[in-house]
C-alpha cells in the first residue's frame, strides 16, 4: 500500500522520476520505455528475473549509463545525460551488485571519502553515527580488503548513508549476507526513510521485499510488467509468467 | 581531515623524526667534501622526482612512462630563457617552466588518461619520445647540440635549492594527499573509479589535477638541474633514462607510499654513483637497473618500504594497490 | 613519379619485415596477455648474433637466420615460463607487473649490449650486399628484396603453423578464450612457453634481416620497440591478421617521410602518430584490438 503518511510537504516534485527511458546495447534492448516515479520516504522494490534490466535501470538513474531515450528527473531537475558525478551531487547514491569498496583504504577512510563532496565539516560525525547504526565500529581501522563479504556490504551501505542523499538505490544489498547483517540493514532503511530518504531496492529476497517495500515494480525483458503492493503482484499472472513462463 | 588532527604520540614522534632529518640534511654540507655534496644534491633531486612520479603512478594509479617530457620542459625553458637573447636570471625562469609544464599536462592529461593500464604507459612513452624528437629537430632548442647555460659554480647553492625543492615536494604531497580531501579523491579514483564517481567525485578533474601537479614538480627539478649542470641536450634531459629511473625508484621504494619514493630514490642514486666511481662509467648501470626491476617484480613487488612497515597490513596494502593498477 | 614509385617499393619491402617483426608480438599479447617491452631488444640481439656469426664464422646472414631462429626459439622457450609466472602471479592486475618485468629485461639487454659492444654500429654483410635489380626506373637492392621474401617466408610459416596444425589450433583457442581453452585440455603453461619462444625466434630473425639492411647498434632496440608497438596498436593489439596491413602502412609511412620530409623527422612522426592513434583509436583502426 502506498505510504501516504510519508508524503513530503516540501516539494511537489518527486525525488526521482524516470520518464519513458530506454537503453540499447548493440542489438539488445536492456531497458524498454520504462517509467517510474517515487514519493519521498517510499521504499520501492524493483524485482524481476535475471537479465530483466533492473541493474541497467539503476545505472541510468544514477548516471553510470546515459539513456537513449526518455528523461531522468531528480527533485524535478532534468539530469538526463549529465555526468555521473554531477547526478550524484544532485542527491542520489547507489550501491553496486559487486561490492566496489576502496580496498586499499580503511573502513574509516571509505566512509569519510563519501563525504568529500558533501558536508565535509560534519563528515566525522556522520561517519561515527553510521558506524554505530550499522554496528561496525569495531572494524573502523581495518582495511576494506580485510573484511568479510557481509561486512563489506555493510560498509558499502554505510558509505551511501554517510553521503545523506535524497534517493538511495540499493542493488541486491542483502544478497548472501548473514541474517543478522540483513536485519541491521533493514532497520537502517526503516530509520532513514523516516527522515525523508527515498529508497529503490533491487531484490531477489522476497521475505525482505514483503517486509520493507511499500510497493513493487516488476520488470521483465526491459519492460515494467506489473506495479503494486506485494499481494497484488503475487497474484498477477504477468508476473508469474515472467518468473516461471520461461523454460 | 574532517577535524583537527589529533595529537597522538605517533604523530609527534613522526614530526620530530622528520624535523630531525631535515635539520641533519640542512647542516650536512658542512661535514662533507664537494664530491659527496654533489652526490647528495643528486640524491635529493631524484628523491623529489620519485615523489612527483608517485603522485600519478602510486596515488592515482596511472603508470606513466613519459615523465621525462616534463623534466625536459623544465630544463629547456630555463635554458632557453637564460640564453643571451633573453638573459633572464635563474629564478625568473622557474615560473614560466612550471606554467608551461602544467599547460602541457592539462592539454594532454584529459585525453590520455582516458586510457588505462598498459595503453596509458605506451601512450605516455610515445608522447615523451615524440617531444624529445621534436626538440632534436628544432633550432631554438639547439637541436642535437643542446644548450649551454651561464655557469654558476656554487655547490652549496644547488644543494640547498634541491633540499628546499625536495622538502617542499614531500611536505606538499603529504599535506595534499595524506591530510586533505584531495587525497581521498585521488585514492578513491585509483581504487574504484565508478564508485568514486557515484560519490560525486569528479574523477576526470582529479586525474588532470594530479597529472598537472606531478608535471609541475618534475619540471621544477628539471629547471634546477639545467642550471646545475650548465649544459643540456635532448637525450640527457628528455631521454628515457630519466623516466626509467623514476619508475624503478618508486617501484623499489614502495608504490603509493609517502616515503617509498625517497627511499628508492636515494638508494638507487647512490648505487648509480657507486658504480660510476668503481667502473668509471655508468653504462653497466643500465643492465643492473634492468635486473633490479626484474627482481623487484619477482620478489618484492611491494617495495622496500614494506619491509619497514613490518605489519602484514602494510604489505597487503601495497600489493593491493599494485593489484588495482 | 619515379621517386614516388621507388619510395612505394622501398616502403613495401620494409613493411614486409615489420610484419615479421610484429606477428610474434601480437601472438604473445593474444596468448600470454603480455605487452613485451623488450621486443626491440630481441630484434637487436638477433642482429648482433648475425653479426658475430658472419664476422667470426663467415656464415652469410641469409643462412645464419635459420640458426638464429633455432637459437632464440630455445631461449624464448626457456624464458617463457618465467614470463608466464609473472603474468599469472598473485597481484590482481599482473599485466602491468609483466610490463615492468619486460621493461626490466629490455633495459638489461640495451645496457648489456652497450656495455659489451659499445654504441658503434656494426654492419652485417652478405653475398647479396651491393647488388641491385633494375625494373625500369626502380632500383631494388637484392638484399632488401631477399629480406622481404625471407620475412614473408617466416610469416607464412607462422600462418601455416597457426591454421594447419594441432599446436596452432591450441594457440588460437588460447588466444580466443583463455579460461576455457585450459578446461578443454590445452596445456596452457606449455603452449604459452612455446608461443613465447616462437615470438622471440621470429623477432630475432626479423632483427637479422634488419641488421643486413641497416646495421645494428644498441639503440636499435628502442626504434623497433616503437615500430612493433606502432604496428600492433594500429592493427589492434592481439590481432595477427591486422598486422599485414599495419606493417605495410608503417613501412610506407617511414619510406615516404624519409624521402619527402627528411630522415631526421621520421621518429618524430612515427612516435607522434602512435600517440595520436592511441588517443583516437586505441583498439586499432579496425577496432579489432583486445
Amino acid at each position: 500500500m502506498l505510504s501516504a503518511s510519508h508524503k513530503a510537504e516540501s516539494s511537489e516534485y518527486s525525488p526521482l522520476a524516470i520518464e519513458s527511458v530506454s537503453k540499447h546495447f548493440g542489438g539488445i534492448t536492456a531497458v524498454d520505455d520504462v517509467s517510474l516515479s517515487v514519493d519521498v520516504g517510499e521504499v520501492v522494490g524493483v524485482i524481476g528475473p535475471n537479465g530483466s534490466g533492473k541493474s541497467t535501470l539503476f545505472s541510468l538513474a544514477a548516471g553510470g549509463q546515459k539513456p537513449d531515450a526518455g528523461k531522468i528527473r531528480l527533485q524535478g531537475i532534468d539530469v538526463t545525460g549529465w555526468p555521473t558525478w554531477k547526478i550524484a551531487r544532485t542527491g542520489i547514491s547507489r550501491t553496486f551488485q559487486i561490492p566496489s569498496l576502496f580496498l586499499n583504504m580503511s573502513v574509516r577512510d571509505n566512509l569519510l571519502a563519501a563525504a568529500v563532496e558533501g558536508d565535509w565539516k560534519r563528515a566525522r560525525e556522520r561517519m561515527e553515527s553510521t558506524l554505530e547504526m550499522l554496528e561496525i565500529s569495531h572494524v573502523v581501522d581495518n582495511l576494506a580488503s580485510e573484511l568479510s563479504g557481509g561486512q563489506q556490504k555493510l560498509v558499502e551501505f554505510g558509505r551511501v548513508c554517510v553521503r545523506d542523499p535524497k534517493v538511495i538505490l540499493l542493488d541486491e544489498v542483502t544478497a548472501g549476507v548473514h541474517p543478522n547483517i540483513r536485519q541491521i540493514i533493514l532497520d537502517a532503511i526503516q530509520r532513514l526513510r523516516k527522515t525523508g530518504i527515498t529508497f529503490l531496492v533491487i531484490e531477489h529476497d522476497m521475505e525482505m521485499v514483503k517486509e520493507i517495500c511499500d510497493r513493487l515494480v516488476v520488470m521483465d525483458q526491459g519492460k515494467v510488467v506489473a506495479e503494486g503492493d506485494f499481494e497484488t503482484i503475487a497474484n498477477d499472472s504477468n508476473v508469474q509468467q515472467a518468473y516461471l513462463g520461461r523454460t | 581531515m574532517a577535524s583537527k588532527p589529533v595529537l597522538t604520540p605517533k604523530l609527534i614522534v613522526r614530526t620530530l623524526l622528520i624535523g630531525a632529518i631535515v635539520i641533519a640534511l640542512a647542516v650536512l654540507p658542512t661535514f662533507i667534501d664537494s664530491y659527496t655534496l654533489r652526490i647528495a644534491t643528486g640524491a635529493l633531486m631524484w628523491a623529489g622526482l620519485a615523489c612527483a612520479w608517485n603522485i600519478v603512478g602510486g596515488y592515482a594509479g596511472y603508470i606513466s612512462f613519459g615523465h621525462s617530457a616534463f623534466f625536459g620542459i623544465g630544463a629547456y625553458t630555463t635554458a632557453i630563457l637564460m640564453q643571451s637573447d633573453f638573459g633572464a636570471s635563474f629564478f625568473v625562469t622557474l615560473l614560466p617552466a612550471i606554467i608551461l609544464s602544467i599547460a602541457v599536462a592539462v592539454a594532454i592529461g584529459g585525453p590520455t588518461m582516458r586510457l588505462r593500464g598498459a595503453y596509458f604507459a605506451i601512450a605516455t612513452w610515445a608522447f615523451a619520445e615524440m617531444l624529445m624528437q621534436l626538440v632534436t629537430v628544432l633550432d631554438f632548442t639547439g637541436g642535437t647540440a643542446g644548450l649551454s647555460l651561464p655557469a654558476y659554480l656554487n655547490e652549496f647553492f644547488f644543494y640547498y635549492l634541491m633540499l628546499f625543492a625536495a622538502t617542499a615536494s614531500f611536505v606538499g604531497v603529504w599535506l595534499l594527499i595524506e591530510r586533505s580531501r584531495f587525497g581521498f579523491r585521488i585514492k578513491a579514483l585509483r581504487d574504484d573509479e565508478p564508485a568514486a564517481e557515484s560519490l560525486g567525485i569528479r574523477t576526470n578533474l582529479v586525474k588532470v589535477q594530479s597529472f598537472a601537479l606531478s608535471a609541475a614538480i618534475t619540471a621544477l627539478f628539471g629547471s634546477i638541474y639545467a642550471y646545475w649542470t650548465t649544459y643540456i641536450d635532448p637525450y640527457s634531459v628528455m631521454g628515457p633514462e630519466i623516466t626509467d629511473q623514476m619508475v624503478v625508484m618508486v617501484l623499489l621504494g614502495g608504490l603509493g607510499t609517502v616515503w617509498g619514493p625517497a627511499l628508492g630514490g636515494v638508494l638507487l642514486w647512490i648505487t648509480n654513483r657507486y658504480i660510476w666511481s668503481t667502473f668509471g662509467d655508468t653504462v653497466i648501470y643500465l643492465p643492473i637497473l634492468g635486473v633490479i626491476i626484474a627482481l623487484v617484480v619477482l620478489f618484492l613487488p611491494n617495495g622496500l618500504i614494506s619491509l619497514f612497515m613490518g605489519r602484514r597490513r602494510g604489505r597487503e596494502l601495497i600489493s593491493r594497490i599494485l593489484g588495482k593498477l | 613519379m619515379d621517386l614516388f614509385l621507388q619510395t612505394l617499393v622501398n616502403g613495401i619491402l620494409i613493411g614486409g619485415i615489420l610484419i615479421c617483426l610484429t606477428i610474434g608480438f601480437q601472438l604473445t599479447f593474444g596468448v600470454l596477455h603480455v605487452i613485451d617491452f623488450a621486443v626491440g631488444g630481441w630484434t637487436m640481439l638477433g642482429g648482433y648474433t648475425a653479426y658475430w656469426l658472419v664476422t667470426l664464422a663467415g656464415i652469410d646472414p641469409f643462412i645464419s637466420i635459420f640458426l638464429v631462429f633455432a637459437l632464440f626459439l630455445l631461449i624464448g622457450r626457456g624464458l617463457g615460463p618465467l614470463i608466464y609466472h609473472v603474468r599469472t602471479s598473485r597481484y590482481a592486475r599482473p599485466d602491468l607487473m609483466a610490463l615492468a618485468f619486460t621493461f626490466g629485461i629490455f633495459l638489461f639487454m640495451r645496457g648489456g649490449a652497450l656495455w659489451l659492444w659499445s654504441y658503434n654500429s656494426r654492419s652485417v654483410d652478405s653475398v647479396l650486399s651491393g647488388q641491385f635489380l633494375s625494373l625500369g626506373p626502380i632500383t631494388i637492392p637484392l638484399m632488401r628484396l631477399s629480406a622481404f621474401l625471407m620475412a614473408l617466408l617466416f610469416s607464412l610459416g607462422l600462418f601455416i603453423l597457426l591454421y594447419r596444425s594441432r599446436f596452432g589450433m591450441a594457440v588460437r583457442a588460447l588466444a580466443q578464450n583463455h579460461d576455457h581453452a585450459g578446461l578443454m585440455g590445452v596445456d596452457v603453461k606449455r603452449v604459452s612457453a612455446w608461443v613465447y619462444g616462437i615470438y622471440t625466434a621470429l623477432t630475432a630473425s626479423a632483427g637479422v634481416l634488419i641488421a643486413t639492411i641497416y646495421s645494428v647498434n644498441p639503440s636499435v632496440g628502442v626504434r623497433y620497440t616503437l615500430f612493433a608497438f606502432f604496428v600492433a596498436v594500429l592493427a589492434g593489439l592481439g590481432s595477427v591478421g591486422g598486422v599485414l596491413v599495419a606493417g605495410l602502412a608503417l613501412g610506407l609511412l617511414e619510406a615516404y617521410v624519409a624521402t619527402y620530409i627528411g630522415a631526421r623527422y621520421s621518429l618524430l612522426i612515427v612516435f607522434g602518430t602512435l600517440y595520436l592513434t592511441l588517443l583516437v583509436a586505441p583498439k586499432g583502426v579496425l577496432g579489432r584490438g583486445i
